[in-house]
């Protein structure tokens, strides 16, 4: 009966844990950001907007590196602020449905196509590698323009 | 699974090296039950088909049901057939995959019998498998900061593999028996899908192994009708 008991026991234990699923990965661009006269690496005070969102991506943070999620679409945009200097960013991609497993599920990989920027405090950007899979790594180098003479 | 693995490993390793020693000893002593203990058909239900649910990950249940006689003595060659179903039903993903499978093989039966009634077998076996399914993404939902759901159609798929296993069945009352069997089960072929693959295979479990570790735990019932033609045997002249 006690063996019974602790039988019963295990299976509800074994029962209450079992349900725990993983979320999906996701594949992320990753931006550098870069000073366009050093050609080195500056920190900026970053908000990212996705268009349409009501919830801003990165809310007011000091980055130096930005990873940014792009949707199902053909094009992505994000409405950026730099150190208060609004730009925007258009990315152009082609996006493929990939499988993670039945207990995650699904992403989506991208290639990138094109970029298309406003030149507020964005000087230029510079695309690495256009695949962006889950595997993060660097796919644009985005060259700011500096705030003033000796800065970054 | 990794315990129960590594278990089974063990044992196999055990019975490999025990095979071995005997082997040495070239004791092979001759079996004296060269007779047909069990009559007629044995027809069986897997008792654990239906809760599946509680050790797999994921909604898992059906039916399996077994036929066997024992044909020649010791040998039993034995048919089963059964249904599964899998649901898994989180924030990303609803699938739902079911579908028939079916097994060919034969079991022999290892304990030697003292008496034509002693119809308990201690017994290996070897399975043929294969199943007919379909699975189906109902929805699926992505992880993402731009809201992305969809659903894909069903996918029809076939897989089959073997299956070696190691059991006891045991006379409760007349005519009626219980058993179980720890099975490993190794992966021949499955068809391969684009998006997603196969996840789960009736009869198998999860598609992505090729080994997996099963248990069953059966009722039968031996249909006492024996289908042989009795041998008359003549009377010695004196």
């Amino acid at each position: 009966m006690k063996q019974l008991l602790y039988l019963i026991c295990f299976l509800l234990v074994v029962t209450a844990c079992k349900e725990e699923f993983e979320a999906p990965p996701k594949a992320l661009v990753q931006l550098t950001l870069l000073n366009s006269s050093t050609k080195g690496t500056i920190s900026a005070k970053t908000t990212v907007l996705g268009k349409g969102q009501t919830t801003p991506w990165i809310n007011d943070s000091t980055v130096s590196k930005i990873l940014l999620p792009l949707s199902s679409n053909e094009s992505t945009c994000f409405r950026v602020s730099f150190d208060s200097k609004v730009d925007t960013i258009t990315f152009y991609h082609s996006t493929t449905l990939k499988y993670a497993s039945m207990e995650s599920g699904f992403y989506n990989e991208y290639k990138l196509r094109s970029i298309v920027n406003t030149h507020n405090r964005i000087d230029s950007i510079q695309i690495r590698d256009s695949l962006i899979t889950t595997n993060w790594h660097e796919n644009i180098k985005l060259y700011l323009h500096p705030l003033s003479a000796g800065s970054n | 699974m990794r315990i129960l693995s590594f278990t089974f490993i063990l044992c196999l390793l055990a019975a490999i090296s025990y095979g071995q020693k005997e082997q040495k000893k070239k004791v092979v002593p001759k079996r004296t039950d060269n007779f047909i203990r069990m009559r007629g058909l044995r027809l069986g239900a897997d008792l654990t088909r239906p809760f599946q649910d509680y050790w797999t990950k994921g909604n898992r249940y059906g039916s399996e049901f077994s036929a066997d006689m024992e044909l020649w003595p010791n040998w039993f060659p034995v048919f089963e057939t059964g249904w599964e179903a899998m649901k898994i039903k989180s924030s990303y993903i609803d699938y739902s995959g079911s579908g028939t499978y079916s097994r060919l093989g034969f079991d022999y039966n290892m304990l030697q019998a003292m008496t034509k009634k002693d119809k308990d077998l201690f017994f290996v076996g070897f399975r043929y498998g294969f199943a007919v399914a379909h699975q189906q993404v109902n929805s699926y939902q992505l992880d993402s900061y731009w809201p992305a759901s969809g659903h894909l159609g069903t996918q029809n798929f076939t897989a089959h593999w073997g299956e070696f296993m190691l059991g006891l069945k045991g006379e409760m009352l007349h005519n009626f028996y219980m058993g179980w069997t720890i099975r490993g089960k190794i992966m021949i072929d499955k068809k391969n899908l684009e998006i997603p693959s196969v996840y789960f295979i009736p009869g198998y479990g999860k598609a992505d192994k090729s080994f997996t570790l099963d248990f069953t735990y059966s009722m039968y019932y031996n249909i006492p009708w024996d289908f042989r033609k009795k041998k008359t045997i003549p009377e010695k002249k004196h």
